[in-house]
């Protein structure tokens, strides 16, 4: 292979985003497009996604009278609606605790209905209602059943469907190849460099345009439900070529992670009906959200969870966790509608969630920050929203923002869907507007990765060489104990200085595996060597942001402050490699939707 | 007291090792620790350059297929005290093997090359193809359509069934259960116009009338499904369509019948 390899488009990431891009910028007639995937894209963490994907579709309804937690049918043929896009905006604006831009959430909620039809006519398989059209349940923060879903494998089946519709369409796949440099030169993105794993040789691709599609940053932290895959490190390679990340310190965790493990027990369970209990074996959330109960969104009942096991009201024989209990939902449905849960719960508890509750807690799950965008995926390189010209981003690693400072659950997989397409036909229209491919003046652009790469294979010294997993494995601990669910400014100074040793530390570090072949040692390096990048940036966001909104919940200062804080965090990368923070404007209509309190 | 258990692993580094051959570990067992953990932690602390693929460590990417104790499965979701002292008759005690998946070629130890996997998957073209107009809406499809392509919808891709097919050890050609598992769905879906090009795909020699029905793939399945039954309906299905004649078909319908019988005892 000659390099540079050339494209018309380069994307990176094979989720749901980067997928959707890819299928629809080949559809527009781009045929020289590269898709580079650290690992194969049906290996993509979009296909984990258990619950449903949003959508006011209107096929189902709560049966009259049953009340908010009641049974759901569907919506006869000449049956009124009970949901909108409109309602799905509002719902998202409160989730997002008016951090999200409505602009944005706008678009979000009117592409989702279309969307969802474009999936279901390429072959997704859905679950459905007796008479026949998709189905629908409910989820956290929803104030309407509007959770398109198949079964608890609704991710699955949507990344499965829109993978083949790229190899329909003629995309290229780089399977195994995981990108280092974002190249930029003179203010334009020409490119990136990539390692191709197999080989462990590097490689330069040159190309009028570059998506980033790369995923969340979930793996900084002990407790999490992502893959190991999500190591964040798009963000990380997008900061250190001088693109600003934003709102960074926003990090979901959600409530029903596998206890000790993270792995996920989709929120389906509690939109089916499951309860939540403590040790005693009480309902807790009739104390902390009365009316939406176990269906609050994730911010408020993760920390409700937290609140119950610090008192001294957790479940098991630590009392470090909680019980989910979906007994009561009875096998049938249990089977029909939450198979993989089951498996889950089983293959990591030993319990079979027909008979008895499972023992859970919250878990690092989604990254609202990331690498700024307009609604068509162009990333913004400041607060002015001026584009960093030929540089795309969508799905997790972006920030569009849609999410704000909490998002609900079966936004993630809209979002990404919604902003992957869009971004599709701009860097189509990009193109066929007359981009040009400009060419990469550095005779050696692979020189600096080779180098850091060489650095942590060097065997010399040895007297003094690290190891590298016990310094990711301390950066997880740190990111749980100090910038998890309820966060302060001890515990994120304290945070913030274990990074910096943690950073020092890593420069005398070395990897053992010494063969270019497949070599993951040099691969986990280089994803450690990213964590410590964009957790600096989460950690300094979250300190200066004293206030608590969404996610980000600080027990000194307790109260959200829209005087101060109504506007989202941009960190540059300073010429030293610390974060500078900067901010900007969140979008509101401030007749429509104006903040209010949030309660549920 | 902890219990202390040996994890021999197959390694292999075809740029520096002549052949494959067993290293042995030694972990401390506890409760909760799956085959994957094992191979995290020994990674972690003993040997970095130990590699084997994984990612999203609950038994849906279909990274980490692999043989435990001579088995394919996935080991995120293998639970490490479940296989200690099943290794047969012959295995030492609070012992457990791990190897590549059989039959594909070694990149290094536990990782294998499935591109002949993928151009399989690839050749039947696992696209829907739809009528050229579309609803409005939604197609409408009943609990039973969606129920009859729940089992290969879920398939992972994983390649357990794959690499414990004896066929596909013989003949590099033979379709496999997966991309068969894959036709399976798309000639179910009420949706697709092209049933009938989709048999003519799979109803030759190297693929549905090939299948042998030793039905190793319904062991290896670590998510429970029939990829045989699904070879056999598909088989059975281009036969009434008039496919196949004469002695051949004739040969055919034996072959089926086999299978059926074979599928149903499971």
């Amino acid at each position: 292979m000659s390099d540079p390899i050339v494209h018309d488009i380069v994307i990176v990431g094979a989720g749901l985003a980067g997928s959707w891009a890819a299928m629809v910028a080949a559809r527009e007639g781009i045929t020289n497009i590269g898709v580079l995937s650290k690992v194969h894209p049906l290996r993509s963490h979009s296909g984990a996604a258990q619950g449903g994907i949003a959508a006011a579709l209107n096929n189902v309804r709560p049966v009259e009278g049953t009340g908010p937690r009641g049974p759901l049918e569907q919506i006869p043929a000449d049956g009124e609606p009970v949901d909108s896009p409109d309602l799905h905006m509002f719902d998202t604006i409160k989730g997002s605790d008016w951090l999200g831009d409505q602009d944005k959430i706008h678009v979000l909620v009117n592409d989702a209905v279309d969307i969802l039809y474009e999936y279901e006519h390429m072959g997704c398989v859905f679950s459905r209602t007796a008479d026949g059209r998709i189905n629908q349940r409910r989820f956290g923060g929803h104030s309407a059943p509007r959770a398109n879903f198949a079964a608890d494998w609704t991710g699955h089946v949507l990344l499965h469907t829109i993978h083949e519709q790229c190899l329909k369409h003629g995309v290229n796949f780089y399977s195994e190849w995981y990108v280092l440099e974002l190249i930029v030169e003179d203010g334009i993105t020409r490119g990136v460099v990539a390692m191709d794993i197999l080989t462990g040789e590097l490689h330069t691709i040159n190309a009028k345009a570059v998506m980033f599609a790369t995923g969340g940053y979930g793996r900084a932290w002990k407790i999490t439900s992502n893959a190991t895959a999500n190591t964040g490190d798009g963000v990380a390679v997008a900061y250190n070529a001088g693109v600003p990340l934003m709102d960074m310190e926003f990090v979901q965790f959600h409530p029903t992670g596998i206890y000790k493990h993270g792995i996920l027990m989709s929120e389906a369970c509690r939109g089916e009906g499951g309860y939540l209990r403590n040790g005693n074996g009480e309902r807790f959330m009739e104390n902390y959200a009365p009316d939406k109960m176990e269906l609050a969104p994730r911010d408020l009942v993760s920390r409700s969870e937290q609140t119950e096991i610090d008192q001294g009201r957790g479940a098991g024989d630590d009392k470090q966790g909680i019980y989910l209990d979906l007994t009561h939902l009875g096998r049938e449905k249990i089977l029909q509608r939450l198979p993989q849960v089951r498996e889950i719960a089983m293959n990591f508890l030993g319990v079979d969630i027909i008979d008895e509750p499972a023992k859970i807690q919250p878990t690092a799950h989604y990254s609202m920050g990331g690498i700024p965008t307009d609604v068509n995926g162009q990333v913004i390189r400041n607060a002015e929203g001026e584009p960093f010209t030929g540089f795309f981003a969508a799905g997790e690693c972006a920030c569009v923002s849609v999410h704000g400072a909490n998002r609900l659950g079966t936004n993630s997989l809209l979002e990404a869907s919604v902003f992957g397409r869009r971004t599709g036909y701009e860097m189509a229209r990009f193109i066929e507007g007359g981009a040009k491919l400009h060419p990469i003046t550095n005779p050696d652009p692979t020189k600096k990765q080779r180098e850091r790469i060489e650095r942590v294979m060097d065997k010399h010294n040895d007297s003094q060489a690290g190891r590298i997993a016990p310094i990711a494995e301390a950066l997880k601990w740190n990111m749980t104990d100090n910038c998890g669910i309820f966060r302060n400014e001890e515990k994120l100074e304290k945070g913030l200085a274990r990074i910096h040793e943690l950073k020092g530390d890593f420069t005398k570090a070395r990897v053992m595996d010494q063969s270019r072949r497949f070599n993951t040692d040099v691969l986990m390096a280089l994803e450690t060597e990213n964590l410590l990048t964009f957790s600096e940036v989460v950690v300094a966001g979250a300190l200066a942001r004293t206030e608590s909104r969404g996610a980000h919940s600080r027990t000194d200062h307790q109260k959200r402050d829209d005087t101060d804080w109504l506007k989202h965090t941009l960190a540059h990368k300073s010429e030293n490699g610390e974060p500078v923070l900067s901010y900007k404007d969140v979008c509101i209509d401030w007749e429509k939707y104006p903040p209010q309190e949030r309660k549920y | 007291m902890t219990q202390t258990v040996t994890v021999k692993i197959k390694r292999y580094n075809p740029d520096t090792d002549k052949k494959p051959y067993w290293k042995d570990y030694t972990i401390e067992l506890t409760e909760d620790k799956t085959v994957l953990d094992a191979l995290e932690e020994i990674k972690a602390n003993q040997d970095g350059s130990l590699t084997f693929r994984r990612s999203c460590r609950h038994a849906i990417c279909g990274s980490c297929a692999m043989m435990v104790n001579r088995r394919n499965t996935l080991v995120c979701t293998t639970p490490l005290k479940a296989v200690v002292n099943d290794g047969g008759l012959f295995a030492a005690k609070n012992t457990v093997t791990i190897e590549p998946l059989p039959y594909l070629p070694i990149i290094k130890d536990l990782v294998v090359d499935r591109s002949a996997f993928w151009e399989q998957y690839q050749a039947v073209k696992p696209w829907l193809m739809p009528p050229d107009v579309v609803p409005e809406k939604e197609y409408r499809m009943s609990q039973e359509e969606v129920e009859a392509m729940e089992q290969a919808e879920t398939c992972i891709m994983c390649g357990a069934c794959y690499s414990s097919c004896p066929v596909v050890a013989g003949n590099k050609n033979y379709l496999g259960p997966h991309a068969m598992l894959k036709t399976f769905l798309r000639v179910m879906d009420p949706r697709d116009q092209v049933p009938e090009e989709r048999l003519d795909m799979i109803a030759n020699a190297n693929g549905a009338f090939r299948c042998h029905q030793v039905v190793n793939c319904i062991d290896a399945c670590p998510k429970g499904l029939n990829p045989a039954k699904a070879i056999a309906t598909l088989g059975k299905m281009s036969l009434r369509s008039g496919r196949i004649k004469g002695e051949r078909a004739e040969r055919m319908k034996k072959l089926i019948a086999d299978a059926e019988a074979a599928s149903s005892t499971n």
